[in-house]
């Protein structure tokens, strides 16, 4: 299919350690479009971040094959920012790490930043802000080294409840209006259905492709309007089941 | 920017400054109180000041000391080879630390030869280090390398294991050499452990220098505690000894000044 930023073709990978081998995933397919944010649920212990460690590269499959057009942006559970870097500093560490360190990219970082509310923040130290904010920076930072695609591992689980909707909301609307494509792997059904254009239900260890369903929210993308509407509750019951079959 | 603050802040803020010259105080008067019984003890005949010295004896002692030249001659024998020995042992240790985190495989096969050394006394080498050595100040400095490397190798590749494994991935995520997460994560992220270490290894490099001095010197302070000791001149044995508590303090002081100076650099 075109306008394919990602795809899994029937990749299984095997972990061997000194106790045995365990298979993470089998026979796992399925792709993500461009511009499209796609939510990957599983239960527990499925090997999600064993997911996005292939789709990043960081891990080859046993068999079958991970093909990503582009680079990627990881966003992880804590926002990982370095607390001896202000903010701003912070944000260029992708561009040092691409050498694309040049004076035009750093201004497109910072105009990043600005536009969705860093600018007072910029020379502060991580610690010094709320995990909303720290959160937002590390997105930031992951956009700013201007990624085809960008990978999120439950990236909302270590806040607080409050904060965790308006981040969500906040996540939401920045990877829309940058118009980013976006596979996100959460355990959450209720947040993979509020930010989600696709979702895919994997099984229990060894992972496999259980469902997939294309969301029917139409323009609403906005994910504390999504959950204010009709199909939020049927579709979370729908996941509920197929999660827990 | 000026605050205007409220009057129980202000109480506060006085209080905190009682309470800090009230230790101050304290401190100072615990000093003057252990001098002047020890003084007193050995003027009224409670103790034979032969055997246990005094504070006015310690100080003649060293005005002697400072009289004949010899006193700044033995301090900066004793602090030159321990200050030599510091920065090699830490210098050292940082470098081995980082070629074992850098190589899995190297740290699997040198860990029992470490642990070894570790649990070693170096003193032990003692006749080995004259023989290698001969008696000058080599012998020392190398005694005090010996006694400070491996623990700064050990608490230093303690703090690059220690690094976070979620930043690794994501530095790796970005695409990042090894050499790339070391610069920008592992080694900066063990600035705080360093300055541990260092605090740590002014004491060792003060046992490396004078366990040295024991062994084999012709001059510094240990050198002055053996003499003192074996002539029975014990204000000499003492008078080193207080020259040695102020020393070492000295040189604490001068990391932990060393520490604030990073930090804030970190910080602006």
């Amino acid at each position: 299919m075109k306008n394919e930023i990602l795809r899994f073709d029937n990749v299984t990978l095997t972990y061997h350690t000194k106790r045995g081998e365990t298979t993470a995933a089998e026979k796992l397919t399925f792709s993500v479009r461009e511009g499209e944010f796609v939510a990957i649920i599983g239960p527990s212990g499925c090997g999600k971040t064993t997911l996005l460690s292939l789709a990043a590269g960081l891990l080859t499959p046993s068999t079958g094959t991970v093909t990503r057009r582009g680079s990627c942006g990881y966003m992880l559970q804590k926002d990982e920012l370095f607390p001896w870097r202000t903010i701003e500093k912070n944000i260029y560490l992708p561009l040092e790490i691409g050498h694309k360190n040049t004076p035009e990219r750093r201004a497109e970082a910072v105009e990043l930043a600005e536009k969705y509310g860093l600018s007072d923040f910029l020379q502060s130290y991580p610690p010094q802000l709320s995990g909303g904010m720290r959160q937002r920076a590390a997105l930031i930072r992951t956009l700013a080294a201007e990624p085809d695609i960008l990978l999120l591992d439950e990236p909302f689980s270590a806040l607080d409840y409050q904060t965790r909707l308006n981040v969500c909301d906040d996540v939401s609307s920045i990877i829309r209006s940058e118009e980013k494509t976006a596979l996100l792997i959460t355990h959450d059904i209720s947040e993979a259905i509020s930010l989600a254009d696709r979702v895919i239900v994997l099984t229990k260890r060894p992972a496999r492709v259980a469902f997939e369903h294309e969301l029917d929210f139409g323009e609403e993308n906005r994910p504390i309007k999504r959950r204010e509407m009709r199909q939020f509750s049927a579709w979370f019951e729908i996941l509920w089941k197929e999660l827990n079959v | 920017m000026k605050h205007e603050f409220s009057k129980e802040h202000r109480q506060y803020l006085a209080k905190k400054k009682r309470d800090l010259a009230l230790v101050w105080a304290l401190r100072i008067g615990i000093l003057v109180l252990l001098l002047g019984l020890w003084e007193m003890a050995a003027d009224l005949g409670w103790v034979d000041p032969f055997l246990t010295s005094s504070p006015s004896r310690i100080g003649k002692t060293i005005a002697s000391l400072y009289a004949d030249g010899s006193l700044f001659y033995h301090i900066g024998v004793t602090l030159l080879e321990t200050l030599i020995g510091f920065v090699i042992a830490v210098a050292l240790g940082c470098i081995i630390a980082l070629l074992l985190w850098w190589s899995e495989t190297l740290k699997r096969v040198l860990e029992p030869y470490i642990v070894v050394l570790n649990a070693l006394p170096k003193i032990a080498l003692g006749p080995l280090i004259i023989i290698w050595f001969g008696t000058g100040s080599e012998a020392i400095v190398f005694m005090t390398v010996l006694v400070g490397i491996i623990v700064a190798t050990l608490h230093m590749l303690g703090a690059f294991m220690a690094t976070d494994s979620n930043k690794i991935l994501l530095l790796r995520s970005m695409g990042a050499s090894k050499l790339q997460i070391l610069l920008k994560l592992v080694i900066p992220s063990s600035l705080p452990a360093f300055i541990s270490m260092l605090k740590v290894n002014v004491g060792m490099a003060w046992i490396g220098s004078i366990m040295g001095e024991y062994i084999v010197s012709r001059a510094g302070l240990g050198y002055l505690i053996v003499y003192g000791g074996q002539v029975f001149k014990l204000d000499l044995v003492m008078s080193a000894t207080c020259i040695l508590c102020v020393l070492a303090a000295g040189m604490y002081a001068l990391v932990v000044l060393l520490e604030k100076l990073i930090v804030k650099n970190a910080e602006s």
